[in-house]
């Protein structure tokens, strides 16, 4: 008998027909949990050892072999950051409590603030920018029929795979001759342009499964084609708004490369940015370091947790249809 | 009544469009602009700039030098180099994340208790910043407090602390495993997209056929699963070559050249040889190659709006 040809419904009672032995059940378990546990130790294990050791002493990271957990937990290296504007740290200044790994603060620990503050303020712009130009321009690509509308799709879309490392050049150029250099504008301008056009493609899916007679009853009761889209449609779409707004604030937080080009001083120096000079300076102890990439991780990741369904639905967008 | 002679066909104006044309193309205006200043302008830009020889430490003089930086790239053995260790990194990385990516997709299309925070979990590296997670493996890779050596000397692996990243012959491997961390959830949920579209009487017709486990993911899931893989290796393989970041903040292309690849070559050549028309020209020889490679994610993607 062939399982194809019966109902689909009755597909689950053919798997019912071969019930797997009570052995096999445990050992299905057995096998499950303990991929479970190695996938989740793969995953977190990395952080948590970065985590752990942000909550560590400069003097108790040095141990050999390493405290996994700190045997003295301490929040000094997060009251640094979180100080470090106030008092201007000297080598007289310095806790000097073990002179040789004592909990030393490197000066540039003060532009840690400034930095997250920059950050938060690019990713807000681009955010608001990506709503802004995309919802408008992918509901006229998912629901009006115009002449040039397949090609503006493969246009979108092609703009989107050309690397960043090859953007490196013009861009430089371009913002330089506009006098954007070190400006958050530099910033806010160019990544609008790398996270657009996901934005657009992740619109225009969403767009595209809401039924047409929706659009068309809107046109019979009066509506533009303007008042159609943030009454009827709008609404509808918000989830497909809020993968925009993570996907759009995400990329704008994490991105590095255009930020190192265009930022030369604390005054616009995001996040990444900031982090970055402390891995590449040899005075500064890693606990503080790491507390530095806590700092710079912990959005990401609650929003990661708290919005999983919308990210995973924004990542597969489109994918359900074949 | 008007509201009904609006919803019948518009009439065509003078410029042969109708109200629907000039209302997309008011929509599609601001997206357009952003585009072509942003992205096609600077790109046909870059393309301009390399047939200069642009050197900023050579500011006065910027001769017209058609495809000499072209020639100059492709002659310079230094750019091969880089090539090679471009390839090797992403060959190790990209078989890495998709059998990785297979193994937790298969994981996570089983039915248990827990599944959903797993999900969530898998989240959290492509969440993180390239930055944090380039950090992270520093400190893990660390020869002196490193975790790293710390585990393998406490589980009696190794007698004594190594060298990680500065082993010119471990360098690009570890970068790479940096990398697959951070990539095989994207890499996994495209996978899942993919198993979760497979009829399950496909696999209950396998099992009335007396096929076991392994048998079921050989000849059904994987065979099944094949447009899946190949978005995921062409996406990664795209990714792996362009890929800047933790070469930039865990080696910085060394010890030595051993992970000089060339996106960290573009880096060097353009900001501290200071020699732009060749940056442009490598940079331009990169996105060519991604090109190719992109035109079949693009085709994947386009066909599904």
């Amino acid at each position: 008998m062939k399982a194809a040809a019966l109902p689909v419904a009755s597909a689950r009672s053919v798997q019912h027909y071969r019930a797997p032995s009570r052995l096999g059940r445990v050992a299905r378990g057995a096998l499950l949990a303990i991929a479970a546990i190695l996938f989740l130790a793969y995953i977190l294990a990395p952080m948590a050892w970065l985590v752990s050791s942000s909550f560590q002493s400069e003097h108790e990271i040095v141990s050999k072999p390493p405290h996994w957990l700190p045997h003295e937990p301490t929040l000094e290296n997060f009251a640094a950051i979180f100080a470090a504007p106030d008092q201007s740290v000297t080598y007289e200044t310095r806790r000097a409590t073990d002179p040789a790994s004592g909990g030393f603060i490197p000066s540039t620990a003060k532009n840690l603030l400034p930095a997250i503050g920059n950050s938060m303020i690019v990713a807000s712009a681009v955010v608001l920018l990506n709503l802004l130009v995309g919802v408008p321009a992918a509901y006229a690509m998912a629901k009006i029929r115009f002449r040039g509308r397949q090609v503006s799709i493969y246009g979108i879309l092609a703009t989107r795979v050309i690397p960043d490392i090859a953007l490196v050049v013009p861009f430089f150029l371009f913002i330089r001759n506009l006098g954007l250099l070190d400006n958050l504008w530099s910033l806010i301008i160019t990544y609008l342009a790398i996270t657009i056009p996901f934005s657009v493609f992740i619109l225009i899916s969403y767009f595209e499964s809401l039924p047409d007679d929706l659009d068309k009853a809107a046109r019979v009761d009066g509506c533009s084609r303007w008042q159609t889209l943030t009454k009827v449609y709008l609404p509808l779409s918000l989830p497909s708004v809020v993968a925009v707004v993570l996907f759009s604030f995400l990329s704008s937080w994490n991105e590095f490369l255009l930020a190192l080009m265009f930022t030369q001083t604390p005054k616009s120096q995001t996040l990444p940015i900031v982090v970055a000079s402390f891995t590449s300076d040899f005075t500064i102890s890693f606990s503080f370091i790491n507390a530095a990439g806590v700092l710079a991780i912990i959005p990401p990741v609650v929003l990661a947790l708290l919005f999983e369904r919308y990210i995973v639905s924004g990542l597969t967008a489109g994918a359900v249809k074949g | 009544m008007s509201a009904i002679a609006r919803s019948a066909r518009p009439p065509r104006t003078g410029l042969g469009a109708s109200y629907d044309e000039r209302s997309a193309f008011v929509l599609i205006l601001p997206l357009a602009g952003v585009l072509l200043a942003v992205a096609v302008f600077p790109i046909l830009y870059s393309f301009y700039v390399s047939l200069f020889s642009l050197k900023l430490t050579r500011p006065q003089r910027v001769p017209f030098v058609w495809f000499d930086n072209y020639a100059a790239v492709f002659a310079d053995p230094q750019f091969w180099d880089a090539v090679q260790r471009t390839v090797a990194f992403s060959v190790i990385a990209v078989v890495a994340i998709s059998v990785l990516a297979l193994l937790v997709a298969l994981l996570l299309n089983e039915d248990f208790p827990g599944r959903r925070v797993l999900s969530a979990v898998l989240l959290i590296p492509w969440a993180i910043p390239y930055v944090a997670n380039a950090l992270m493996w520093k400190w893990i890779y660390d020869s002196n407090y490193g975790a790293l050596n710390g585990l393998l000397y406490q589980l009696d692996f190794i007698n004594s602390y190594m060298v990680w990243l500065g082993d010119a012959d471990k360098t690009l491997p570890l970068i790479a495993n940096a990398f697959v961390w951070k990539e095989v959830p994207l890499a996994t949920i495209l996978l899942l997209v993919g198993l979760k579209t497979i009829p399950s009487d496909l696999y209950a017709a396998a099992k009335v056929d007396g096929a076991n486990i392994v048998q079921r993911l050989f000849h059904v899931t994987l065979p099944a699963l094949a447009p899946s893989f190949a978005l995921v290796i062409v996406y990664e393989t795209m990714m792996a070559i362009r890929h800047f970041d933790l070469f930039f903040i865990l080696t910085e292309g060394g010890p030595g050249n051993a992970s000089d690849v060339v996106a960290w070559r573009v880096y060097v050549e353009t900001f501290r040889n200071l020699s732009f028309g060749t940056g442009a020209a490598m940079s331009y020889i990169l996105a060519l190659t991604t090109l190719a490679l992109s035109y079949i994610v693009l085709r994947t993607l386009a066909r599904r709006i």
